[in-house]
């Protein structure tokens, strides 16, 4: 019967060819060069800083709700549906900010 | 006062939390990256093994670490989120070596419940978007655009409260989550959600799977064309997908890692509880599983992750045993494992416990840590010493000298090892198998001792013997000239460079020779009025082969010269002072400046900076390195020189910043060293010890060294005995098969070998919660008295234990007596000869007493209420330093005449306490559970009582490490006459395997210091583009507490 752990993958057949196993009883610490970087690309590209998305759960989904009524009362045109998301906006910042009251 | 106080790291965190593999740092390159708590450590994987290429500091806890492959990205990316909810993405810039940082943010919510099973991020399989999942209720989508950047994230509303885990689906076409979950009836359920990244909103996914096993933790995605999800009960394993469910019935186990093997998913290794790896298989034909297998294969430490890297080799990260190295064979061995251990990575964490012992006396600290759990518990001893990698060695008895020689000056190695004996001389070389075997030189005597040889200009060899200087040439091997020392004037002590010979022969003859090609001529010859007992002239000035100097030490007057060299004019001699000879001397240079090292016959080591051309010897210092003569050689590391003292405490010296350190070699006794650069053994060293000579490289200078002690269970509280030179440990060992599950102990362990001496088991249910070792009162006796609990299932807080003393005889723990408690005796201290006891929220003071019968009982004096649970005590005269549960730090005072402990101020933060620590009268340092460090003060001048019953919180510092245990002590050596023996320092140990130092500073140091981190922020950027500033900070506050993280200072 072959074995259970035959045909173990290798992505490349030299890695571990030379390994010479270590005294097990005496326990290796690895002391690698510590990483102190001074380069200025340890900052993201400005649009990658990440924020999370500020209008709530519950809003976002009035607003989706709003918008499934509306769209198949009026199938717009490109330009209309611009329109819409303007409309959008505007019912936004009025709405936050009663939930702000 | 001690308010100004900087942390340091004597030894990283060495507990693996996470890893993973994948192309990092190349497309061609496969690496392991492993999460250490607040560091990544990259590793890239050779034919020779592991190679660790960077240690990568991170200004947050890691709570998750993953690598993904963005669209059309030749590499990987790794993706970090801290548990402050800080992530960032990181990619290898193979052209500069650098990590840059392709994205980061802030995911928290200003309003959540932070998740009980800890953080969740997840990347889906195909790049769409990044899931986390870091409050009840709630799961964060980062999304990816098309072109691989990262997009604004947003939240969903997911129904699941008690979520144990949440894995990608592979092969749906939308993303897709499996949500393991715990409903408000305790049964486990699986659902499926699809993300919809158009609406922002879940939509119910292809399956769901109810009632599963009531352990069930763990969600194994597998890859297509499988697809589905393994989920890993305690008592079945079950693969659940739209259209199969299979399960297997498991031995009971808790599954903590898993790693993917193959890449089609079809096998899988799992890690349980107690360290046991299985194999878990996935049949299937055609596509469809059909059954699930699973072997044992072995045991290994209790993984907390498993990455197969390649070639049948695994990586088996710990965080609660030394991680592993491990190759998986095709058959078992004997034992009918599978696994092969094949390299073992230090850790030391959990540390629970430690104490600061100085065991050789040498006035330099040891810690000894209870570290790890289960059955991978150990103590380890560190210290701070240089260890000897052992290479090769002989037994070889009765060495009187070493020699290391070239057989061509010009050569880069060492070819021959002369070894000296009583009545004879050996030489050994390496041959062609890179072994060590015993050759000739025909010119050198060999019927005799030798008392130098050394390399010498024109190719030649050079040897003393008390009789002659014999001049030899390195190729032909044969005697080109020699010098006979006039009969009945043995040559008593000699030294040699590359050109240049001088000894000293009985009756205080000083000769100096030098060496021409085939001529040996005694250029000068000096009487001097006393017996030379050591002499050097080791080239210090520009010329590597010849010395301008001579340096002689001598008896009688005890005195130590500098001559000049060729004609031997005395320019300075200095008095040594007391009564012990000089026994070895040289001249050397560190960092541009000459020293004359003088070592005498008591281990005391004294030196003097050297004016080279004046000779006038200035800045004398006395330490004290052992007991026995010390022999000074210089060697070279790292292509720096170094000096070796072999004594009975062999230490090396070498400078920093224009000062000579001394560290120790973690050696017992070394009677004859020399430098051995072979080109089978580069940079080694031949050392002479205790009937062998061992062949060896140094390890770095001023690296902690660790010694573990395996005891296979769990070491909780440990207490050193100075005067029984013992100590005690309280620990426990879990017995899966007993009925009751877990068995504590106080062992007893010799201090030297570590050996169990004795046992004491406890009841049934009793833990030992502290120990300690005393005295008291009227008895000039030593105890060991251990504080227990009897933690009883049905009870939410312990209500009985006990206080144990005990005393040891013969090597065995004898109880003395036993005092019945009303709870747990979380700590006990000694306090004015009587025993100070925190038991549950009192604390309790108890008298030595002396019954009619001569036997000793506790008895209870006076005690104090008031806490919630008082876990941390530290006392110092009458005062008493507690660290409660949860209400932070208060002092109490015991007022001898009244009998009475009362409280005389407190810290009315609401801080959840892990360990206290008395730094000086007024100031008190403690540890938090958020990991955070603060001291606070007495209030010593406060106008009213109320005033004076507030501590002031005065220093904090977030050190992102939970502290377990404080002690004061050192692990660098304290010399009497360094200003560093002056700083008072106290060391931490934490769950991460971390050893920390808390320096108490002057002011305009700290103030130096403060400045320096201030200025080194501008230059050192945070990886990921995390801050600094933040992460140091606890509520917007940080007073008084710096770090040397950005300043990479040591504690010495």
């Amino acid at each position: 019967m072959a074995s259970i752990l035959g045909d173990l993958p290798s992505f490349d057949p030299h890695n571990f060819s030379q390994h010479r196993p270590s005294d097990p009883s005496n326990p290796s610490r690895m002391v690698p060069t510590t990483y102190r970087p001074t380069h200025n690309r340890t900052l993201p590209p400005p649009d990658q800083v990440i924020t999370t998305e500020v209008k709530n759960i519950l809003i976002r989904s009035f607003y989706q709700r709003a918008e499934e009524k509306l769209r198949p009362k009026r199938p717009a045109t490109d330009h209309l549906a611009a329109e819409h998301v303007n409309k959008h906006f505007r019912a936004a910042s009025s709405s936050s900010s009663t939930q702000g009251l | 006062m001690s308010v100004w106080n900087y942390a340091v790291t004597a030894q990283k965190p060495t507990c693996v939390t996470h890893s993973c593999v994948g192309n990092f740092t190349s497309p061609q390159e496969l690496n392991l990256i492993v999460a250490k708590s607040t560091r990544i450590e990259i590793h890239l994987l050779s034919p020779q093994g592991l190679q660790t290429i960077l240690d990568v500091p991170l200004y947050g806890r890691i709570a998750t670490l993953e690598l993904f492959r963005p669209h059309g990205e030749a590499q990987d990316f790794l993706f970090v989120a801290t548990e402050r909810y800080k992530f960032c993405v990181l990619q290898w810039d193979y052209e500069s070596s650098e990590l840059i940082t392709r994205a980061m943010g802030d995911v928290s919510d200003r309003i959540g419940r932070p998740t009980d099973n800890g953080q969740i991020g997840i990347i889906d399989p195909d790049c769409r978007l990044i899931g986390l999942h870091l409050y009840d209720g709630l799961f964060k989508v980062i999304p990816f655009d098309n072109k691989g950047q990262l997009k604004e994230a947003f939240n969903i509303r997911l129904e699941e409260l008690q979520v144990l885990d949440i894995k990608f689906l592979y092969g749906c076409t939308k993303p897709t989550i499996a949500v393991l979950y715990q409903d408000n009836k305790d049964a486990r359920h699986v659902k499926t959600y699809e993300v919809s990244l158009k609406d922002k909103d879940f939509v119910e996914g292809p399956w769901s799977q109810n009632n599963l096993d009531n352990g069930a933790d763990l969600l194994i995605p597998v890859p297509s064309p499988l697809c589905g999800v393994l989920i890993i009960g305690e008592e079945t394993i079950v693969y659940c997908s739209a259209n199969a469910f299979k399960a297997i019935p498991i031995r009971p186990s808790i599954t903590k890692a898993y790693g993917r093997v193959d890449l089609d998913g079809s096998r899988y290794l799992l890690g349980d509880h107690s360290g046991l790896i299985h194999l878990l298989v996935i049949t299937h034909e055609k596509e469809k599983v059909t059954g699930l297998k699973i072997e044992l294969l072995g045991e290994t430490s209790i993984a907390s992750s498993i990455s197969y890297l390649d070639n049948a080799v695994v990586f088996v990260g710990s965080s609660y045993g030394d991680s592993q190295l491990i190759k998986l064979n095709l058959q078992p061995d004997a034992t009918g494992s599978y696994v092969e251990i094949l390299e073992k990575y230090v850790n030391l964490g959990p540390i629970v416990d430690f104490c600061v012992v100085d065991l050789e006396r040498q006035g330099q600290g040891q810690v000894v840590t209870c570290s790890g759990a289960y059955k991978d518990g150990s103590l380890r001893i560190v210290r701070n010493g240089i260890g000897i990698n052992e290479q090769a060695s002989v037994e070889l008895q009765g060495i009187k000298g070493m020699w290391s020689l070239k057989s061509s000056i010009d050569e880069a190695f060492d070819t021959f090892l002369v070894v000296s004996f009583i009545s004879e001389t050996r030489i050994l070389a390496m041959n062609i198998e890179d072994e060590l075997e015993e050759t000739e030189i025909e010119g050198f005597l060999s019927q005799v001792q030798t008392l130098f040889c050394h390399d010498a200009v024109y190719n030649q060899l050079v040897q003393v013997t008390s009789n002659s200087v014999r001049l030899v040439s390195s190729t032909t091997r044969e005697l080109r000239n020699k010098w006979d020392a006039p009969a009945g004037f043995a040559v008593n002590v000699a030294t040699a460079n590359a050109s240049q010979v001088l000894l000293a022969t009985g009756g205080g003859h000083l000769v100096y020779l030098e060496i021409g090609d085939g001529t040996l001529t005694e250029v000068k010859h000096v009487l001097l009025e006393y017996e030379v007992s050591c002499l050097d002239i080791n080239p210090i000035g520009d010329n590597p082969n010849y010395s301008q100097l001579a340096a002689v030490g001598m008896w009688t007057d005890i005195s130590v010269r500098i001559f000049v060299l060729p004609d031997l004019t005395l320019i300075t001699k200095e008095q040594l002072g007391g009564e012990i000879i000089p026994r070895s001397v040289l001249l050397c240079a560190f960092e541009g400046i000459s020293y004359l090292l003088c070592a005498l016959g008591d281990g005391h080591l004294l030196n003097f900076q050297l004016d080279t051309s004046s000779g006038k010897l200035r800045d004398r210092k006395k330490v004290s390195l052992g007991t026995q003569p010390i022999t000074l050689r210089t060697f070279s590391s790292k292509s720096a020189t170094h000096v070796f003292a072999a004594s009975d405490r062999p230490a090396v010296i070498y400078s920093n910043n224009k000062k000579l350190l001394y560290s120790n070699v973690n050696l017992k006794e070394v009677s004859h060293m020399c430098p051995f650069n072979s080109a089978a053994f580069p940079d080694s060293l031949a050392i002479a010890r205790e009937g062998e000579l061992t062949i060896g490289t140094i390890d770095d200078i001023q690296k902690l060294h660790i010694r573990t002690i395996p005891i296979g269970e769990h070491a909780r509280r440990i207490c050193h005995q100075e005067q029984t030179r013992t100590f005690a440990i309280c620990c426990l060992r879990n017995q899966p098969s007993a009925e009751e599950s877990e068995m504590h102990f106080v062992r007893l362990l010799d201090a030297q070998s570590f050996e169990f001496l004795s046992t004491y088991p406890l009841d049934a249910f009793e833990y030992g919660c502290s120990i300690l070792s005393c005295s008291f009162t009227d008895d000039k006796n030593v105890y060991y008295c251990v504080g227990t609990a009897y933690v009883l299932p049905e009870e939410n807080e312990p209500t009985k234990g006990r206080i144990l003393v005990f005393i040891v005889e013969e090597g065995r723990l004898q109880l003395i007596t036993e005092k019945e408690t009303k709870g747990a005796v979380y700590s006990l201290n000694a306090f004015n000869g009587k025993l100070l006891a925190a038991i549950n929220q009192k604390i309790q003071l108890y008298k030595w007493m002396l019954r009619d019968d001569g036997t000793r009982e506790l008895q209870s004096e006076c005690g104090h209420h008031g806490h919630i649970l008082a876990l941390y005590v530290q006392t110092r005269g009458d005062f008493i330093v507690v660290g409660d549960l949860m209400k932070s730090i208060s002092l109490l005072i015991y007022k001898h005449e009244e009998g009475a402990i009362e409280e005389r101020a407190r810290d009315y933060n609401a801080n959840w306490m892990a360990a206290v620590e008395i730094l000086d009268d007024d100031i008190y340092l403690g540890a938090d559970n958020c990991f955070n460090l603060f001291t606070v003060k007495k209030n010593n001048d406060g106008a009213t009582d109320e005033e004076r019953a507030r501590m002031e919180v005065v220093g904090e510092y977030h050190i992102g490490e939970f502290v377990n245990r404080f002690r004061h002590g050192s692990l660098v050596m304290r010399l009497p006459d360094s200003e560093i023996g002056q700083i008072p320092t106290v060391i931490f140990g934490t769950v991460s395997g971390m050893i920390g130092v808390i320096a108490s500073l002057p002011q305009e140091q700290y103030a130096f210091l403060e400045k320096l981190q201030t200025s080194l922020r501008k230059v050192i950027k945070g990886v990921g583009g995390l801050s600094h500033e933040q992460w140091r900070i606890i509520q917007q506050r940080e007073k008084n507490c710096g770090s040397e993280e950005l300043l990479g200072w040591r504690s010495d």
